[in-house]
């Protein structure tokens, strides 16, 4: 059976194009021209900030175009000559076509109901980085303290894609630096003779229960402080979510190098966690006056700075209650 | 404390039960949270106490039906599985 491997066969793709690549294959089954879902673009060099990720697709689209034109008919047409040689009664074609249209009418249905529930187009946003990115953030992480400018760009009214611009909040760094913490922790443990595999997904289990009670905590607060903020929950999550890293550097100085290291290192993450957070939430959370620098008075602004406070001070905590039993 | 995703679950449904069975009468009027006494006038700034009550209020109007489901299934899960 050559033939399904072949056709099933995937062009190379980089790591940031799947989730594009991947609707336009979906759009194959559906009998729809492939030119409809593909980002305009002028030039695969240039990339306006209105897209988030670099269309590549001048480069494939050679290839998908060779597969897609005998394939936008339907199955029947499309199989591939290697198929075509054992699959020769029309009625298995038929029966493929038919059951290849229900599941892209499935595909259809899940991806219009999911996009009710979890907000996959915002979601992308937030994945829309790139290894400078990366990078220029870690280095913000560990050392904020030279950083002058901390606005987020616009651009028409919509915050710039996290690519573009250091201050933008990302997902990617989170997402990973909470699956690293796991890991990170299974090894602690291991070193320790602690370990058992019930032990990871308790770790996972407690840092995500602990992460959403600080959601919550948050959102609660910013609602009876009545501030008007455009601080969606995602943005929230991404940020709270950057102390993972600092947690991943003080574990693993402390592995490699004693507990006086773990707890130099973790010092220097939850000052530098404090700051970055309390930089980046003033501008948040304040008005736009004390954002400029001139400390505004009032009661109102005075609950907001006590929110702000709060907050930032809630994660050095955090810091060190979910790492300190790792390390002995 | 939170140790686990389900025991969130168990503390924050415990926690929405206390906020359905303040009395209204007996309770919320006699400290002066009841829900006819805070909607005062529309000035910009709501206050504290004031987005307390109504956030109270408006608990305790949405979640009742959907409590009684919760706490249900809640009840049964901890029967049969301890």
């Amino acid at each position: 059976m050559a033939g399904p491997p072949r056709r099933l066969a995937r062009s190379p793709q980089v790591g940031g194009h799947e989730v594009r690549d991947l609707e336009l294959r979906g759009v194959h089954g559906a009998g729809m021209p492939a030119s409809k879902r593909r980002v305009p673009v002028s030039q695969p060099g240039m990339t306006d900030p209105h897209q988030l990720f670099d269309d590549t697709s001048s480069a494939q689209s050679r290839g998908y175009g060779a597969q897609r034109a005998p394939g936008g008919l339907g199955y029947p047409t499309a199989s591939a000559s290697p198929q075509s040689a054992f699959l020769g009664d029309p009625v298995s074609n038929m029966a493929m076509a038919y059951g290849s249209s229900l599941a892209a009418q499935g595909k259809e249905l899940v991806d219009k109901n999911i996009d009710r529930f979890i907000p996959v187009t915002k979601l992308k946003y937030y994945f829309a980085v790139d290894t400078m990115y990366v990078g220029k953030k870690l280095g913000l992480l560990f050392f904020p303290y030279l950083h002058q400018d901390w606005e987020v760009q616009y651009q028409q009214d919509t915050p710039v894609a996290p690519r573009f611009d250091v201050n933008a909040p990302d997902l990617y760094i989170p997402a990973m630096a909470f699956i690293t913490y796991v890991l990170v922790a299974g090894l602690a443990l291991g070193t320790q003779d602690r370990f058992s595999p019930d032990l990871l997904g308790l770790q996972a289990s407690s840092a995500l229960a602990w992460l959403t009670l600080e959601v919550l905590a948050i959102l609660l607060s910013l609602y009876l402080v009545t501030v008007n903020t455009d601080l969606t929950t995602i943005d929230l999550v991404a940020f709270l979510g950057y102390k993972y890293v600092g947690m991943i550097g003080g574990v693993l100085m402390g592995l490699l190098f004693g507990k006086v290291v773990y707890y130099l290192v973790l010092g220097w993450c939850c000052v530098s966690i404090f700051v970055f957070m309390i930089r980046t939430l003033r501008l948040k959370i304040l008005a736009e006056a004390a954002a400029e620098g001139i400390p505004v008075r009032g009661a109102r602004n005075q609950l907001r700075m006590y929110l702000t406070m709060a907050v930032a001070a809630a994660q050095p905590l955090l810091m060190y209650w979910l790492t300190f039993h790792l390390v002995r | 404390m939170a140790f686990t995703l389900y025991s969130l679950l168990q503390a924050a449904l415990l926690c929405v039960n206390a906020i359905a069975v303040l009395h209204e009468e007996r309770f919320l009027k006699n400290i002066g949270w009841g829900t006819d006494q805070g909607i005062g006038g529309f000035e910009e700034e709501p206050g504290i106490k004031s987005q307390l009550m109504n956030l109270i209020r408006s608990v305790r109007t949405v979640m009742r039906v959907p409590l009684i489901i919760v706490n249900s299934i809640a009840i049964i899960l901890l029967l049969l599985f301890g």
